[in-house]
């Protein structure tokens, strides 16, 4: 490695003030100088890992991987990966709202999704993408909470979600809400009937085969109507580039993003620029909202093999 | 309630007394960690991470002349039959924090911090034993120099017999529970914890039992490393 001349490298120029990228080893490139190092990427229209601006990476979805929960599903974008699971829990239902069962979001970063995250140090991010997520669901109308109720005005269903961020390279919304979404597909409400004392009981499938006289409450309604469906897509915003989908590294030096969440009628339900350097004009907003609708159709082929690989196994 | 059914020798989940569950290991499962793993013992799913040697948060529990070691146990919502808060257990933390602090050549280290962190996906009994092989398996993805590889498990004496691995429904009989923990090489013994009433001869049994299954479960995490290993090996070209 030659010896850097010494010249003075301008703050925040591009291209490094002047050095040649063969002067200096790429990594170490990459570390001293992020931005200069995306910038070079970003004239030829491509990023680090080879992909084009436009494109999300690498998705899978496996449902049922928690097997004590009621639904579940273990999401993958890139590296990035979410555990999300949901329990149900019987209990009394709101005097103003007697037919509606409720939910209750929660997404967590334990500390070994990240090494900016330690025990005394919480990342600060987690509770806003709760936050986020927890809005974003309820507003899309994804889920029709009289379909948890039970016995109106007495029992109904308390849908716990939990979301474990079990790897952090950006995009962790994205990420989040396409595991809640893949967990509620996933999610099959147990058997129950009323005992002696009024009470709602869970009944297993196995103790049924020998007790026809068991009075189920809601042997039809065993999973949930799912109407419109909420995908997302970050993108950050550099200069005049728009990247899909980025990494934690990307997310690091590029600081702007927009979050664009769009149902699946392809109905706008919330865009979140949480301010930032980059100004969007209208025509940014545009191609960010372009760029979701396609990505939508990517994430509905995914959740529906997703689904359709259940039942082959 | 029969643990073991008199006529068949069978317990409740299909083994005999002396069988291991199916145990499955990964390593490398966190792209960012300097290690991680990914450690299953039947039902009870744990998934590790460390990370490289840090400045030690809290100066005053620095120590000169070697490594700090800390662990951070915590249970996922979802992971027990009934619902539950996202639970951090100080003890079993202390535990594993210790039980690993026993192989780790901590005196290579001084004035540093090396934090543990496990998550337990799913419990199905023997979650701190998961855990501490889970630990082991990720400190040995990070390269961190060990004395030797630590393994755990548990045993139990229901029903007069004593049975290897006890489930979450055998540990819930509240009878008594042996959990060993040891280097597996050098043959010692790094925790042993009990509880309930067990006469001291069948309480021999239980824990050569025990000890049986930490040098099985020995053999299976080497195999892991060196499988690891060979991979790295013809991914470098060597």
């Amino acid at each position: 490695m030659a010896a850097a001349t010494s010249t003075p490298f301008g703050g925040g120029d591009t291209g490094g003030g002047g050095l040649a990228a063969g002067e200096m080893e790429v990594e170490a490139y990459r570390r001293l100088f992020p931005l200069a190092f995306y910038e070079r990427h970003l004239r030829d229209s491509v990023r680090p890992d080879a992909r084009p601006l436009h494109r999300a990476r690498d998705t899978s979805i496996a449902l049922g991987p928690v097997a004590f929960s009621d639904g579940s599903a273990l999401v993958k974008i890139g590296d990035t990966t979410m555990l999300a699971a949901i329990k149900l829990e019987v209990m009394t239902p709101a005097t103003d709202a007697p037919d509606e069962g409720s939910l209750a979001i929660e997404f967590y970063m334990p500390p070994i999704c990240s090494p900016t995250v330690r025990p005394g140090r919480p990342a600060e991010v987690a509770p806003v993408i709760s936050k986020q997520l927890s809005d974003t669901i309820i507003s899309s109308q994804m889920i029709n909470l009289k379909e948890l109720s039970l016995v109106s005005g007495k029992a109904s269903w308390m849908a716990y979600l939990d979301i474990y961020c079990l790897n952090a390279d950006g995009a962790l919304f994205d990420a989040a809400l396409l595991s809640a979404i893949a967990a509620f597909s996933h999610l099959q409400i147990p058997l129950v009937s009323l005992n002696d004392d009024g009470k709602v009981i869970t009944v297993s499938e196995e103790l049924l085969e020998g007790k026809p006289s068991v009075e189920l409450v809601n042997k039809e309604k065993r999973k949930l109507s799912l109407q419109r469906i909420p995908f997302s897509l970050t993108c950050l915003l550099h200069g005049k580039y728009i990247l899909a989908d980025p990494t934690a590294e990307e997310e690091s030096v590029m600081e702007t993003f927009v979050t664009v969440v769009l149902d699946s009628l392809g109905q706008l339900v919330s865009i979140y620029k949480p301010g930032g350097a980059v100004l969007a004009h209208r025509s940014t907003v545009k191609e960010c909202i372009r760029l979701t609708k396609q990505r939508i159709d990517e994430l509905k082929n995914i959740l529906a093999e997703s689904a359709s690989a259940m039942e082959v196994a | 309630m029969e643990y073991v059914d008199s006529l068949t020798g069978f317990r409740l989940d299909g083994r005999r007394p002396n069988d291991i569950r199916q145990i499955r290991a990964e390593i490398g499962v966190v792209a960012k960690a300097d290690g991680s793993a990914l450690f299953e013992m039947g039902n009870t799913k744990v998934i590790a991470a460390v990370y490289r040697p840090t400045e030690v948060q809290n100066k005053g529990q620095q120590i000169n002349n070697q490594a700090l070691v800390r662990c951070e146990y915590s249970m996922a919502n979802f992971s027990t039959r009934d619902l539950q808060e996202d639970q951090r257990g100080t003890e079993i933390s202390l535990v594993i924090c210790q039980t690993m602090e026993a192989c780790i050549l901590v005196h290579l280290m001084p004035c540093s911090q090396i934090d543990i962190f496990v998550q337990v996906l799913q419990a199905d009994g023997e979650t701190r034993s998961a855990c501490i092989n889970a630990a082991t398996l990720t400190l040995a993805d990070a390269c961190f120099p060990m004395r030797d590889i630590v393994t755990s498990c548990s045993a139990g004496y229901l029903s007069s017999t004593p049975l290897l691995h006890l489930n979450y429904v055998e540990d819930s009989a509240r009878g008594p529970d042996v959990t060993v923990g040891i280097l597996a090489k050098m043959d010692k013994v790094t925790l042993l914890q009990m509880g309930s009433k067990l006469p001291i001869d069948i309480f021999e049994n239980v824990m050569q039992l025990a000890i049986e299954g930490c040098k099985a479960i020995a053999q299976y995490i080497r195999e892991v490393l060196l499988e690891n290993t060979k991979l790295l090996e013809s991914r470098k070209g060597l």
